[in-house]
């Protein structure tokens, strides 16, 4: 007759990104079952976005993914866009396609950083953080705000790129690449971190589609689905990139797919930035002095790929300023629900390990 | 044009001890790198040229027209009566001397509460008359009950606001 | 000449016994002041390396370039309320904490500590048998940790301590079998080729170790480095302690100065270890000038091997807790095990 522990990790922890909590069922150190408790962070993000006007639920949406705001405004901006009616000009497309790549970049930092700091590795979670720095200082360079943005508006963005920003960015862009694999390698010649990742966490193909996993996670599963290359959005049929995919299943080959996906984003900016041309950066419909006056009309959901995964956002308007309903699809949600499935029989360290490899934000989890 | 799949390569795996040396050796040499910390009341980083957040208001230039407070996403600004004219001291200057402000003829004004306002520019943006404006100050920390400004603190500088 | 006959002799107008007392209870203080500051130190030291590595300025706000810091903490944490847990055995969680700093007190105090100029030798306790001393103190302090464990009746604790044992047992066996490897080499005198006496004794290994141990055998300095860092518990094998996984194990319910003792004992034992090691493998306090300065070249080696153990804190992940019991059981003994036969053929033939 085994004897039972409850170990509850969280809400207040130190390793949980954000406020969840899981209690652990254990028999010594091997982890019998997790129970998942959700909703600390529930903000009614999707309820206030019907009480307010089109333009000001940019901001709801900034404060869902925090560290991935410009993806988050990205997505729920093209749903509006569809069913008022606004499009935003070329220059804009190509703005937002570079911001959302360096937010993207700012993200990946942030788990890779927080994994170091779940496994034990002190150092590394500063020196992504002072990359990350850099990153949030090109967002106050070009729209005011550090982390939640509310950069762009709808039908284009809020203020124009000077040359000042754009060669901000290939400074950083620059220096960036040496710094990546400067971090890279902080992790990868360790031994002990292949040990901790490898095996860990195995998400099988057949599991992830059941559960409707997505990003980083059903990629290092052998599935190449990514919604930039699935339904390209903005420009991204334009530019070329790889969609890195590995077989491993595990932890490490999310942590590789992440790596990797850093080095395409890079590619992707390069990119943008020798093709961005003059040119507006607004729709004259969407301008601010109107905010007060768009109106939508009919239903639209659009995605994008986010940092956790896909992540959807669905309006449906009225006729009036105000939609009608707003939802918006976690990605976060989706791969912590598949936590009790994959951590049977795993110890806690790995439990911790694999919690910061799908590095849920619990902001948009909960909403 | 479009995305290619590529599957990684999985480096080798290191050889044990040895790997860790190496890591030893790729975390220990920034130990002569200059650090990146600005010491903060002492040395002021240089503030990004649209960095925004403290709201002022000019008094003499807003019209009461309410869009501010329509378009705030959380409701932060209250519209409010401050009869300008009849304030010891506080002389609004108009193109037409000091005087009463004409144009504001229900003299209200704008009045925020920082505790809720996320700094989102909208009432910049939207003001027809570009009355209410961010600015670069930012060091105004406040207690809990003290973060609502009436309209005549948006007008004044931080530190002549008493709280 | 060393500084205890030189004490004795000071103190000779009391009579043999009264001037023996005095002059053993001043070298033990002046021992235990020079520990105590250089804990300060110490901790000073880590915390602007740590930074340094991390790119940050560290501590630079209370005194100058911020010396006065752990002082300052050392109040905040003397200042706290100490917060008692509800259901805890009361006597055990009140007397962990100092059970742990005792040891490690009492450990410096049987080090030997080489010449220093003037002063002769600095050496206070003058036994055969300091190695097995040292190696019982060492044994008291996982007791410090079990008792502080198990006496919170909290989960975390109660993981965490179970970690630390698990930790214990398997690497101490490896450790004392290298130790014992030690004592084989040096129980043969380089010079003369006869045995030596005083080989369970830390002065008499160094006297014998011209060629420093180190280089005799290097596998038995590897599974003693490794046992040393799992002894002090930080980083590959913080075990017992996991902050990211067990909130701060086995002293999650400790505050104030209590936690403060357990924190002093972590980098107490640091120390120690730097010390042991330099004394067993690397020569000691034997230098390759003269040995008027032996504590001199001791401490510069034992910086050094601080030096590389708070690289080793910050750059490695922690490891899981039955990788690690497998580590000591499948590598580290039989590691040792070969070393300890190794240095049998070494002392019957190679010499
Ligand atoms: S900046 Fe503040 S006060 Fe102005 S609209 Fe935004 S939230 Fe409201
Ligand atoms: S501040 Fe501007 S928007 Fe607000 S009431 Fe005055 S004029 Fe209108």
């Amino acid at each position: 007759m085994p004897h039972y522990t409850e170990l509850n990790i969280g809400p207040v922890h130190p390793s949980i990104h954000g406020i969840f909590n899981f209690k652990l069922i254990l028999n010594e150190e091997i982890i019998q079952d997790v129970k998942v408790t959700l909703g600390f962070l529930h903000r009614n993000a999707e309820k206030l976005s019907e009480l307010n006007l089109y333009a000001d639920n940019i901001i709801f949406f900034d404060r869902m993914n925090y560290i991935d705001a410009m993806n988050m405004e990205l997505c729920y901006l093209m749903s509006v866009e569809k069913i008022t009616g606004i499009e935003p000009p070329e220059r804009a497309q190509w703005i937002r396609m570079i911001m959302v790549e360096l937010n993207r970049l700012a993200a990946r930092l942030v788990g890779m950083g927080s994994l170091g700091l779940d496994l034990g590795m002190l150092t590394p979670f500063f020196h992504a953080f002072k990359e990350r720095e850099k990153i949030q200082r090109i967002f106050t360079e070009a729209s005011g705000g550090r982390q939640e943005v509310n950069y762009f508006s709808i039908g284009g963005v809020y203020q124009d790129f000077t040359e000042k920003i754009i060669n901000d960015i290939r400074n950083f862009i620059d220096q960036f690449k040496k710094n990546l694999e400067d971090m890279y390698n902080m992790f990868i010649h360790s031994e002990i971190f292949w040990q901790r990742n490898q095996g860990i966490g195995i998400i099988e193909p057949e599991l992830a589609f059941d559960y409707g996993v997505t990003g980083p996670a059903i990629r290092a599963s052998g599935i190449p689905y990514d919604v930039r290359k699935d339904a390209p959005y903005l420009f991204y049929d334009k530019v070329n990139f790889d969609i890195p995919i590995s077989h491993q299943k595990d932890n490490f080959g999310r942590f590789m797919i992440k790596v990797e996906e850093m080095r395409q984003s890079i590619r992707i900016i390069e990119q943008s930035l020798d093709k961005i041309n003059d040119g507006p950066f607004f729709n004259p419909q969407g301008k601010k002095s109107l905010m007060l006056r768009i109106k939508g009309n009919g239903e639209a959901f659009s995605r994008v790929e986010s940092d956790a995964g896909e992540f959807g956002v669905y309006v449906k308007g009225d006729n009036t300023t105000k939609p009608y309903r707003v939802h918006a699809r976690s990605p976060g949600l989706r791969n912590l629900s598949l936590l009790p499935v994959i951590s049977k029989g795993l110890m806690i360290a790995d439990f911790i390990a694999v919690v910061g490899g799908l590095d849920p934000v619990v902001g948009e989890v909960d909403r | 044009m479009v995305a290619t799949i590529k599957e990684i390569k999985i480096p080798k795996k290191p050889i044990p001890i040895i790997g860790s040396l190496e890591t030893m050796y790729n975390v220990g040499r920034f130990m002569f790198k200059k650090p990146i910390t600005t010491q903060y009341p002492e040395e002021k980083g240089e503030i990004p040229e649209r960095f925004r957040f403290r709201i002022f208001l000019s008094p003499e230039s807003c019209i009461g027209c309410t869009l501010c407070e329509q378009i705030c996403p959380n409701h932060s600004i209250k519209m409010e009566v401050w009869e300008v004219e009849k304030e010891q001291g506080l002389v609004v200057e108009t193109k037409r001397g000091a005087r009463e402000n004409l144009q504001n003829k229900r003299h209200i004004y704008p009045d925020v509460n920082f505790g809720t306002c996320t700094v989102c520019r909208n009432c910049e943006e939207i003001c027809p008359t570009n009355a209410i404006y961010l600015t670069h100050q930012f060091e105004d920390a406040r207690t809990r009950n003290s973060f609502t400004y009436s309209p005549q603190e948006l007008a004044r500088q931080e530190d002549d606001v008493i709280k | 000449m060393n500084l205890l006959f030189k004490l004795h002799q000071w103190f000779s107008f009391l009579g043999n016994y009264a001037s023996y007392g005095i002059a053993y209870l001043i070298e033990t203080i002046v021992v235990l002041a020079f520990v105590a500051i250089s804990f300060i130190i110490l901790i000073y030291v880590f915390r602007k390396y740590m930074a340094r590595i991390q790119l940050r300025i560290g501590p630079n706000r209370v005194g100058k370039f911020g010396l006065l810091q752990l002082i300052a903490d050392a109040l905040k944490l003397m200042g706290k309320e100490s917060i008692l847990p509800k259901g805890r055995d009361d006597m055990a969680y009140k007397i962990a904490p100092i059970i742990t700093m005792m040891s490690i007190m009492v450990s410096f105090i049987i080090i030997p500590y080489g010449g220093l100029y003037y002063f002769g030798n600095l050496t206070t306790t003058h036994s055969d048998i300091t190695l097995i001393l040292i190696f019982g103190i060492l044994s008291i302090m996982p007791i410090g940790e079990v008792l502080g464990g198990i006496s919170t009746r909290s989960n975390y604790a109660i993981l965490g301590t179970l970690r630390g044992i698990a930790k214990d047992v398997s690497f101490e066996v490896p450790m004392l079998i290298s130790v014992l490897a030690i004592v084989m080499v040096s129980s043969r005198s380089f010079v003369t080729g006869g045995s030596t006496y005083n080989s369970l004794s830390l002065a008499g290994i160094v006297t014998n170790e011209i060629i420093p141990y180190g280089i005799i055998e290097p596998l038995g300095l590897i599974v003693f480095f490794i046992s040393m860092i799992a002894r002090a518990s930080y980083s590959p094998f913080d075990l017992s302690e996991s902050d990211s996984e067990l909130i701060s194990g086995s002293t999650t319910e400790y505050g104030g100065m209590r936690f403060g003792l357990f924190y002093i004992g972590l980098f107490g034992m640091v120390y120690l270890g730097s010390f042991l090691v330099s004394l067993l493998y690397l020569g000691g306090y034997n230098g390759p000038v003269s040995s008027y300065f032996g504590f001199i070249f001791l401490l510069i080696k034992v910086i050094i091997l601080v030096l590389i153990a708070f690289l080793i804190w910050l750059s490695l992940p922690r490891m899981r807790i039955d990788r690690f019991v497998q580590f000591g059981w499948k590598y580290l003994l039989p590691l040792a095990v070969i070393n300890l036969i190794y240095a049998g053929f070494f002392v019957l033939y190679i010499r």
